[in-house]
């Protein structure tokens, strides 16, 4: 009974990693696609098709087609793991892309390392990935919490903010920014004191007990790095308590993107500062009119969503690279990638032939009701570039 | 061990040596991996089976075996020997403390304790980041360089895990064995007799612990990676469901059940995220329609056809 089963498995496996592979380019496409990173991780693929069909409709990637293997990897970072090795292994997957959450990036990361597969991290920011954690096959198109938490200091600056709560997600993003604000706070805000640091557990939805420490503890400004729905299900639980009439909300993890914009409406707190990738209703870049406006074609709404520009860029750096290099050889992929510039929809980007960084700045402003928009829009828009000032 | 059994078991470990030459990286992850969590499963069934209590925890000694292997390897760098003797020691020394508490009680009320010691143990790895990584997960983990290659580390594996699976055999065919059945059916009769009942269910549960902890660490290595999932009560439900798929009335069901349920998660992972939902069905199925399991079916199977004849 075992044995049949064990050789009938292995026999299926078998046929289906002998599939055809030669005439092709296989990219392997890691994103969350239900659950809580759904929010970001739908839009996300969004933007990795409009690459990858826009390459293919232009002759693909050194004259062949570009096929994409996507795996959800749940949030989690075991899942991503496997999931990793599985496209690797059983798919043949030439280069991996994407990854959402930190933590994810980090295990997909070391896969890379093992396998000896390059990987372009689009989202995840943890400061690890290309510092302690780097290797030569892990290069990162995203920001990331250094970046983040610097611009997030000189905001406090700006606003004379001088009481800090800091609250944040108990994985190496939250840790990792914290991390940054304090350094940054140093360089921009040396008089401001941070009174209070929470720690939420990753997916939480109850945040009542933090709400009520936040508002006892008397700061006159919050950081915070909660993402996608931990922010909204935070401020739809914090403004019946008055907590955004009592203090600023000085945010990473782009709660100012249309994605949680959009979505909250007239639920949107007031007093909040935050970041984006990009944003629909802003072109700072020329190039930046045609992509929103073909992304607003696929998407059937003029509205569009952050993410797509990200898993975007990702593609295209992997297509440049790939084609300078004249093959899709992890080494020679890898040694292509150390120093490339490519010009996207958000402007020029270039990646560091040291740190695998790419220099990836964001927008950055209050979130404002404005005449005939149906919820906030950021205004007034500040490119924060990719630059520390020791 | 009657002779069928054991020339069945030199079968499937044959067949299982050969998976190397199949030269596909996939297939000797999926077979490393199926058969760590064959043996994960055999140990919980030493309690559920042989025993008659339900663990509800079983996934703490898993994933105290497997920090424990990464953590000596990578923080301390200790080498294979020593790493792995201290995971089996850790595994045993935490789990003889857990079952000292649980033996005292049964049903219902073991099974909560048991669940309550793991959320201990996960709660542990959750904060101990400095140690463990907390939800980031231990990444990275140094397997030694003459094992650190697929195929040996495969049939590292392989060895590690047939000595274990061999000694469980022993351990449940043993006098002890029997003398646990007999608490399972009637643990007031088995007092009686003069079977100190409640060190017997100690010793099944360190057993059970123990055993965990070997293919936990044996997880670490093949993952080059430990996460906190891997002690959350989930975990131990999973391995639980593999039990209970597979038979917990023969000694091999549990293997039978790892490796269907694996396979499974991984084929539908492939086509739809809704996985809990196909796990709860087959959960619910197993319950009306299998209650021996799968070792139940084939041997009701082979009943009809020995009739038929």
């Amino acid at each position: 009974m075992r044995r049949s089963l064990l050789a009938a498995t292995a026999a299926a496996a078998v046929l289906a990693a002998g599939a055809a592979q030669a005439d092709e380019i296989r990219i392997g496409v890691l994103y969350p696609i239900a659950g809580t990173g759904a929010v970001y991780g739908e839009p996300a693929m969004h933007g990795h098709n409009m690459a990858v069909d826009e390459l293919n409709a232009a002759g693909g990637i050194l004259g062949k087609k570009i096929v994409s293997f996507a795996r959800d990897t749940k949030l989690k970072p075991a899942a991503a793991s496997a999931a990793a090795k599985e496209l690797i292994t059983k798919d043949g997957v030439d280069v991996l892309v994407g990854g959402l959450s930190s933590a994810v990036g980090l295990a997909i990361s070391e896969v890379a390392r093992q396998e000896g597969v390059v990987y372009v991290a689009t989202i995840p920011k943890t400061i690890k990935l290309t510092t302690e954690k780097r290797h030569d096959h892990v290069f990162r198109t995203a920001s990331h919490t250094d970046f983040e938490g610097d611009a997030m200091a000189q905001i406090v600056a700006q606003l004379g903010l001088k009481k800090i709560c800091d609250i944040q997600l108990d994985y190496a993003y939250g840790h990792d920014l914290a991390a940054g604000i304090e350094k940054g706070l140093k360089r921009h805000a040396p008089d401001a004191e941070k009174v209070l640091d929470l720690r939420v557990k990753l997916g939480a939805t109850d945040y009542n007990a933090f709400i009520s420490q936040i508002m006892g503890a008397g700061c006159d400004g919050v950081t915070s790095g909660l993402w996608g729905s931990h922010f909204v299900n935070f401020a739809q639980q914090g403004s019946p308590f008055g907590l955004f009439q009592q203090i600023k909300y000085i945010s990473g993890g782009e709660i100012a993107s249309h994605e949680i914009a959009g979505k909250m409406k007239g639920d949107y707190p007031d007093n909040v500062w935050s970041n984006t990738y990009e944003l629909w209703y802003h072109h700072h870049d020329p190039s930046h009119v045609a992509f929103q406006e073909a992304l607003a074609a696929r998407s059937g709404t003029g509205e569009t969503a952050m993410w797509p520009v990200l898993a975007y860029i990702g593609v295209k750096f992997i297509a440049a690279a790939a084609e300078k290099a004249g093959s899709m050889d992890a080494d020679a992929l890898s040694g292509a990638l150390k120093g490339m510039s490519i010009s996207t929809p958000v402007g020029q980007r270039t990646i560091d032939p040291e740190t695998h960084q790419a220099d990836t700045g964001q927008f950055w402003g209050p979130m404002v009701r404005k005449e005939g928009a149906d919820y906030r829009v950021m205004d007034p828009v500040t490119y924060i570039p990719a630059v520390i000032e020791e | 061990m009657t002779r069928p059994v054991l020339a069945a078991c030199a079968a499937v470990f044959l067949l299982l040596a050969l998976v190397p030459l199949l030269e596909s990286n996939y297939l000797i992850d999926l077979f490393n991996e199926i058969m760590i969590y064959a043996l994960f499963a055999l140990s919980l069934n030493v309690i559920i089976g042989y025993s008659g209590n339900v663990s509800f925890g079983h996934a703490a000694y898993f994933a105290i075996g497997g920090y424990t292997m990464a953590i000596l390897l990578t923080t301390y760098e200790w080498s294979l020997l020593p790493a792995f003797a201290a995971a089996v020691a850790f595994s045993f020394a935490a789990s003889a403390v857990v079952a000292y508490f649980c033996t005292r009680l049964t049903d219902i009320y073991f099974a909560m304790l048991t669940l309550a010691f793991s959320m201990l143990v996960w709660g542990v790895a959750f904060k101990w980041r400095s140690m463990t990584g907390g939800d980031d997960g231990f990444v990275g983990v140094d397997v030694p360089a003459f094992i650190a290659e697929r195929v040996p580390f495969y049939y590292f594996s392989l060895v590690v895990i047939g000595a274990a699976v061999a000694v469980l055999w022993v351990i449940c065919h043993s006098a002890f064995g029997r003398a646990l059945l007999a608490v399972r059916e009637n643990p007031i009769r088995a007092g009686f007799v003069g079977i100190n009942t409640r060190l017997m269910r100690w010793w099944a549960f360190v057993v059970a612990g123990t055993f965990a902890g070997i293919a936990g660490s044996l997880f670490a290595m093949v993952h080059r990676g430990m996460y906190t999932e891997s002690a959350f009560w989930p975990e131990s439900a999973t391995v639980l469901i593999m039990t209970l798929l597979g038979g917990m009335y023969s000694f091999f069901g549990p293997a039978i059940g790892a490796a269907s349920l694996f396979l499974l998660e991984r084929l539908t992972n492939e086509y739809t995220e809704y996985w809990p939902l196909v796990l709860g069905t087959i959960l619910l199925a197993i319950l009306m329609f299998l209650p021996e399991g799968l070792a139940g079916l084939a041997q009701a199977i082979r009943r009809q056809i020995l009739r038929g004849r």
